[in-house]
């Protein structure tokens, strides 16, 4: 198929596009803006050329590039998978990347800013590693590339490096995801020695062989060829290595414990917040739990913990999104959030549904960024929600694609969001109902509706609503095309996506409105969704209750209406005041994360620094205080013994002397002459 | 003949009051003397050893050891004035600044 | 013969520099250390050997010449490549033409001898990757340490002669050692040997030739004599806890005498273990095989940890040099294909990374004389392009993908997770935490010194860097990339000679 030979393309692009902003950058007009918006533009549009042909039938899995030739075995390649998953997030990508680029145009390039040729650069990088990333065909060619997007996001996020706080960020969000990422390295590692092959698809990929040993008993009878460690079965081994790929999900996803970078990476320009959150690294996470669903769906306990993981995290960032005071951070953690439905939605069974979030979610979600960078430009780089009020009327594009955005994001009919979060606690609730656990999930997912309701809509009150409450604010900056265009775009995707998909209207009527079901029942069997949906049901055991699609939608819509009501009452006002205020101390742990980020540093400062400067004091003191003592030891001995050299000559005498007697003597004893 | 046991008596008496100068006197002079004393002690036993088996390596040995003794003292009266000039004195416990 | 041409025109090289006046010697130096550079990169592109030098491979640009008759035994002159050497040769003659670039800077007093001397430690590290015959490589192994001492001893920083006699008891004590171990060999042999050929005393000792000597049995020999090789070839490595000699050489060796230092001589000692202990004593390696990997996970986390404590830029690279070394015993240990080509590959890949890091904090150093984390902040701001090169270097050596020190990692972690030698996969996992410690310190010193505004606490202009500073950091970055994303440049020949060693052990 003529297509798929222009998909490694799609990366080399923005590949090129960051050698030509990091080598021309500066003799090109806007710091080689126009080559990041080609390139992504590029890209762009052969992924909706892959799309077409994935959605004609047709599949694509070949080894492209062999890294290194080792022989039949031990080979590693870099190939490109597209079937409907790579497809779908391929055009996430490229076109959040694309308006991406578009709006730094209006973000970056109107204030004078230096480094310019480097942040696009970062940027086309970024994008380059993203779409590698979704491309890869195998586990070895994925962790490549999710390290690669891991430094793309330390030098944008400290892109402003003069100031003391992005070099910072940018150190923690790499640190974090890099400790995530050791366990995923592990586990790759460990895939290959059990599997002997990192591919994601086809008859010699590790799903298919992890799902034949399974099937051929615990012993392995009749099932392909895996090697276990530590005694372990194949199902208990299988579950430790998909656990240690979950720390890289969860590192990269920042899902709780690991989440405590994401809201320090604000410090990063808007746009590159943007293209983080919504397509690139913190998507990478839930994509490659996606990517190798075959895997994961064959091991009940690894997906409870992934529900559990996603559920818990949907609340527990929720709630502290509720006392932010910048709008950015609100933004922060309600990425933190949504990506935990995700994730819930992976553990309990619905990829579909799990797909779709993530696609809603990085149109909504890039929309609020970008507009959040509107904002932030009219305030002149203000980003507490307490300095602005009332930016509805003077920047009206932006407030009512923000509010459209904001709508997805709480999850209020019939916005995208609503569909795809109504989908992702359908399928908690359907599979939870015979599996407590789950349930647990599926209720703090529920609750985080309400809170997500409620704080997405204090910001948006807040920031657009109300009287102007700085000078600031009455005299916003205005913004140009390039930032419209984009808002614009994402505006209707955030109204519309959500209809790809209406699963709850296609239950009830018949009709088959479920297109994204559609999508994945795909022509690549190992990663088609009827596989995965048998996989789930006989491997890991789920069972979907029966239960109509309306009262579980309703309840969430109610819930969502209540906690953006309550917003809307409480900061209505012209002078709203800060009703979290009434938490008393609870807003006081809120606000300091529940002191996650203190622990952390703790680990880090106070104990693994403390730990390294005793074994410095040790290394210094006693491993090379005994290579210095032993010198020591030789000059002080020389020097002690060196005293009976007297430089007196009878001295001398007198000792050869005794010598010479001495050898008579002991020579009279053993010669036997006395 | 004289059984050799008188001339090894002899030979170790001078090598011996030889070394007892050696040990107990500091004037440079007087070790001179001394070492020349042991070295005549050294050259009776030779002699001594080469008359009783009849051979004459005793003798040329203490021909050298003669050659040698003059030579150390023509060495050794040069140290001894090398002491008095640098030392002023011909004690030899004085000169000790080259030990370390 | 061009293994005599390239460590003849090394010394050549070294006289005539040695003779010429300072002001032509930069320059002459340069010239002269091209010569050999463009002979390894001839021999690289002839290169046509295949299996392993010491297991009866076919070598590479091979010549054996009778040179010297002992009782029973014959001392030839024996040189010849294989998969294994012939990168280390390439490496070490790229990084000594760099390193003589780095010094154009630093080293303003008695150049001429300086640069003499470094081309002559260059002629005796060809010496040893390329002979192999004991006797011969015992001299370059030694002619190694006299320039070594003699450059950090003169144009070191202020306590160079502590670091200078520090560096060069220890390790001359360790060759003592090994010397003894090696001979207890040769000994025990006896005469089923007839040379000091080393390919000939390996596969004899692989044949269990080794007779008893003075009543010990073989055995007890082979064992002894593997501790005593392995105690003489950690300290040149080093390993834990034979390693505090390093810091203190690294840190007060000028720059380009730091590159060698760390991206040469520490080969040496891997390049020994590879040969001596992992390829003629195999079996004792094999039955100690926990043991030592474990030594490697200490010095991989405790040499970390100790770069995670360290004020001083030097000192920080020095240590993770350290943990470095630890992955490649890792590697070698674990008797795969990957572990111990990995455990190759990482030796030119931590050469080229560490050769970066040391270039880049000798370019600091040389603009704001001092390497303190704490006397400086914002450089990024003054000097964008050493900057990048330490980003990228450092990045590089934390392992990120398309860069050679992720490549040499993962080979190591790959062959020594399943290893059959190692048995469990735990220990591998322990040292693969390294990868976040090295992170973290390495971003940590950059956050410091790069990044936030400037300030310096040294009273020094700080400009950009200069042409001649810039040209080595940016070749490295270009091999270590290429290398990086095309592993098979190196890792094919590695592979080749790899094969044999591996073969049949479960």
């Amino acid at each position: 198929m003529a297509a798929f030979d222009y998909a490694p393309a799609i990366a080399v692009l923005p590949l090129a596009s960051f050698v030509i902003a990091l080598v021309a950058g500066r003799y090109m007009p806007k710091g080689g803006a126009f080559a990041g918006i080609l390139a992504t533009g590029g890209s762009l549009v052969l992924s909706a050329w892959m799309a077409f042909a994935v959605a004609g039938g047709d599949t694509y899995n070949e080894s492209l590039y062999t890294f290194v030739d080792a022989g039949e075995e031990l080979s590693l390649h870099l190939g490109v998978l597209i079937d409907p998953l790579s497809a779908m997030m391929l055009v996430i990508v490229s076109l959040v990347a694309f308006l991406v680029h578009v709006f730094s145009l209006g973000y970056m390039n109107d204030e004078g800013e230096t480094g310019l040729p480097r942040y696009y650069a970062g940027l086309g990088l970024f994008s380059a590693s993203m779409l590698g990333f979704v491309l890869a065909d195998n586990l070895f060619m994925a962790f490549m590339f999710f390290e690669m997007v891991g430094l793309c996001s330390w030098l944008l996020i400290g892109f402003w490096f003069r100031d003391a706080a992005p070099p910072s960020a940018a150190k923690k969000a790499f640190l974090v995801t890099r400790f995530g990422d050791y366990f995923f390295l592990v586990g790759v590692v460990a895939v290959f020695a059990t599997f002997g092959t990192a591919a994601f698809a086809g008859a010699e990929s590790f799903p298919t062989i992890a799902e034949e040993a399974l099937a051929g008993g615990s012993e392995g009878a009749g099932g392909a060829a895996v090697t276990t460690f530590f005694g372990l079965d194949p199902g208990a081994w299988f579950a430790v290595i998909a656990l240690l790929i979950l720390g890289g999900v969860i590192g990269k996803s920042a899902q709780f414990p690991l989440h405590t970078w994401l809201p320090d990476a604000m410090e990063g320009p808007t746009p590159v917040s943007a293209l983080i959150h919504a397509a690139t690294m913190v998507a990478a996470g839930v994509y490659l739990v996606a990517r190798i669903y075959g895997f994961y769906a064959l091991l009940p306990t690894v997906l409870a913990v992934v529900a559990f993981v996603g559920g818990f995290t949907a609340l527990f960032a929720a709630t502290m999104a509720l006392v932010k005071n910048e709008i950015k951070q609100v933004l922060a953690y309600s990425t933190i959030s949504q990506y935990g439905y995700m994730m819930l939605a992976l553990g309990a069974g619905g990829y579909v549904a799990a797909t779709f979030h993530l696609m809603t979610h990085a149109f909504f979600k890039a929309l609020l960024f970008l507009g959040a960078g509107a904002v932030i430009i009219a305030m002149h780089h203000g980003e507490d929600m307490w300095e602005m009020g009332g930016l509805r009327k003077k920047m009206p594009v932006t407030y009512w694609t923000f509010l459209a955005g904001s709508l997805a994001l709480a999850g209020i009919f019939p916005f995208a969001g609503f569909w795809s979060k109504d989908e992702v606690l359908y399928e908690a609730l359907v599979h939870g109902l015979n599996d407590p656990l789950l349930l647990g999930a599926y209720a703090m997912g529920l609750a985080a509706v309400f809170v997500t309701g409620f704080y997405t809509f204090r910001m948006v009150v807040l920031t657009f609503h109300g009287k102007p409450r700085s000078d600031v604010a009455r005299d916003p900056h205005g913004v140009g095309w390039n930032v419209k265009f984009p808002l614009v775009v994402l505006g209707a995707l955030a109204v519309v996506a959500g209809f790809l998909n209406m699963a709850p209207v296609a239950e009830l009527t018949g009709l088959h409105v479920d297109y994204l079901h559609q999508w994945f029942v795909g022509p690549l069997e190992a990663t088609s969704l009827e596989t995965y949906e048998g996989l789930i049901e006989e491997r890991a055991g789920y069972e979907a209750a029966e239960l109509s699609p309306l009262l579980p939608a309703a309840v969430s819509l109610a819930l969502a209406l209540a906690g953006a009501g309550l917003a809307v009452v409480l900061y209505r006002g012209a002078e709203p005041t800060e009703h979290t205020d009434r938490l008393g101390s609870a807003k006081r742990v809120l606000a300091s994360n529940y002191y996650q980020d203190e622990y952390q540093v703790w680990l880090a400062e106070g104990l693994t620094a403390r730990v390294a400067r005793a074994a410095d004091t040790f290394d210094q003191g006693i491993i090379d205080g005994v290579v210095n003592g032993t010198g020591s030891v030789s000059l002080l001995s020389g020097s002690r013994v060196r005293r009976i050299q007297t430089g007196v000559v009878s001295n001398y005498a007198a000792l050869l002397t005794l010598g010479l007697v001495a050898l008579l003597v002991v020579l009279g004893v053993t010669g036997g002459w006395f | 003949m004289v059984p050799i046991q008188y001339y090894l008596l002899l030979s170790a008496s001078v090598f011996c009051i030889g070394l007892f100068g050696v040990l107990t006197r500091n004037n440079a002079l007087l070790f001179l003397m001394s070492v020349e004393l042991m070295l005549t002690g050294a050259n009776i036993n030779l002699v001594a050893f080469s008359a009783q088996t009849g051979t004459l390596t005793g003798q040329v040995f203490s021909l050298f050891v003669i050659a040698l003794a003059a030579a150390e003292v023509a060495i050794g009266v040069g140290i001894v004035l090398a002491l008095v000039r640098n030392f002023e004195g011909v004690d030899v416990t004085r000169a000790t600044t080259m030990r370390w | 013969m061009l293994i005599e041409l390239l460590i003849g025109l090394c010394l050549l090289g070294a006289l005539v520099v040695f003779t010429l006046p300072d002001r032509y010697v930069p320059t002459a130096a340069l010239t002269a250390s091209l010569f050999p550079l463009v002979t390894s990169f001839v021999m690289l592109a002839g290169f046509d050997a295949s299996g392993n030098a010491f297991l009866g491979g076919e070598l590479a640009y091979e010549t054996t010449v009778r040179w010297i008759e002992l009782a029973g035994l014959t001392i030839n002159w024996h040189v010849g490549l294989d998969g294994i050497s012939m990168p280390l040769l390439v490496l070490t003659t790229v990084l000594t033409t760099l390193a003589i670039l780095t010094a154009w800077t630093p080293i303003d007093a008695r150049r001429s001898q300086f640069y003499g001397l470094v081309l002559f430690l260059e002629a005796g590290l060809l010496g040893v990757f390329a002979v192999l015959d004991f006797f011969a490589w015992l001299v370059f192994w030694e002619a190694v340490l006299v320039p070594m001492y003699l450059l950090i001893g003169i144009w070191g920083g202020p306590r160079r002669k502590y670091a200078a006699i520090k560096f060069f008891v220890y390790t001359n004590v360790a060759t003592l050692v090994l010397f003894v171990g090696f001979f207890a060999l040769v000994f025990g042999l006896g005469d089923s040997i007839s040379s000091l050929d080393m390919p000939a005393i390996a596969q004899a000792l692989r044949n269990d030739q080794l007779g008893s000597l003075g009543g010990v049995a073989p055995g007890t020999i082979k064992l002894a004599a593997f501790v005593a090789l392995f105690a003489g070839f950690a300290v040149k490595v080093p390993l834990v806890p034979f390693h505090t000699w390093l810091p203190d050489a690294h840190v007060e060796a000028p720059t380009p005498v730091s590159i060698v230092l760390a991206g040469v001589l520490l080969k040496m000692g891997t390049y020994a273990f590879l040969r001596f202990n992992f390829t003629m004593l195999a079996d004792v390696a094999r039955q100690y095989a926990q043991l030592i990997a474990l030594l490697a996970v200490v010095s991989v986390v405790y040499g970390a940890l100790l770069a995670l404590a360290q004020q001083d830029l030097k000192r920080i690279v020095a240590y993770s040099s350290i943990s470095s070394m630890g992955y490649v015993l890792l590697g070698l240990v674990a008797y795969t294909v990957y572990g111990v080509g990995g455990a190759t590959f990482q030796m030119i890949s931590h050469g080229l990374l560490s050769g970066l890091l040391f270039a880049c904090v000798g370019v600091i150093y040389n603009t704001t004389h001092t390497r303190m984390v704490g006397d400086m902040s914002g450089l990024a701001d003054r000097m964008p392009i050493t900057t990048g090169a330490f980003v990228a270097g450092a990045f590089g050596y934390m392992g990120l993908p398309f860069m050679s020190g992720f490549a040499a990692e993962f080979f190591v972690f790959r062959g020594a997770f399943g290893s059959p030698t190692i048995g469990s996969p735990l220990l591998t996992a322990v040292a693969m935490f390294g990868i976040v410690i090295v992170a973290g310190y390495l971003l940590y010193a950059m956050q410091r010194t790069l990044f936030g505004e400037f300030r310096l606490d040294t009273d020094y202009e700080v400009g950009r860097a200069r042409l001649h500073d810039a040209v080595p950091l940016l070749v490295l970055l270009a091999f270590t990339i290429a290398i990086g994303s095309a592993p098979d440049l190196a890792f094919g020949m590695i592979r080749e000679a790899v094969g044999p060693l591996v073969e049949g052990v479960s």
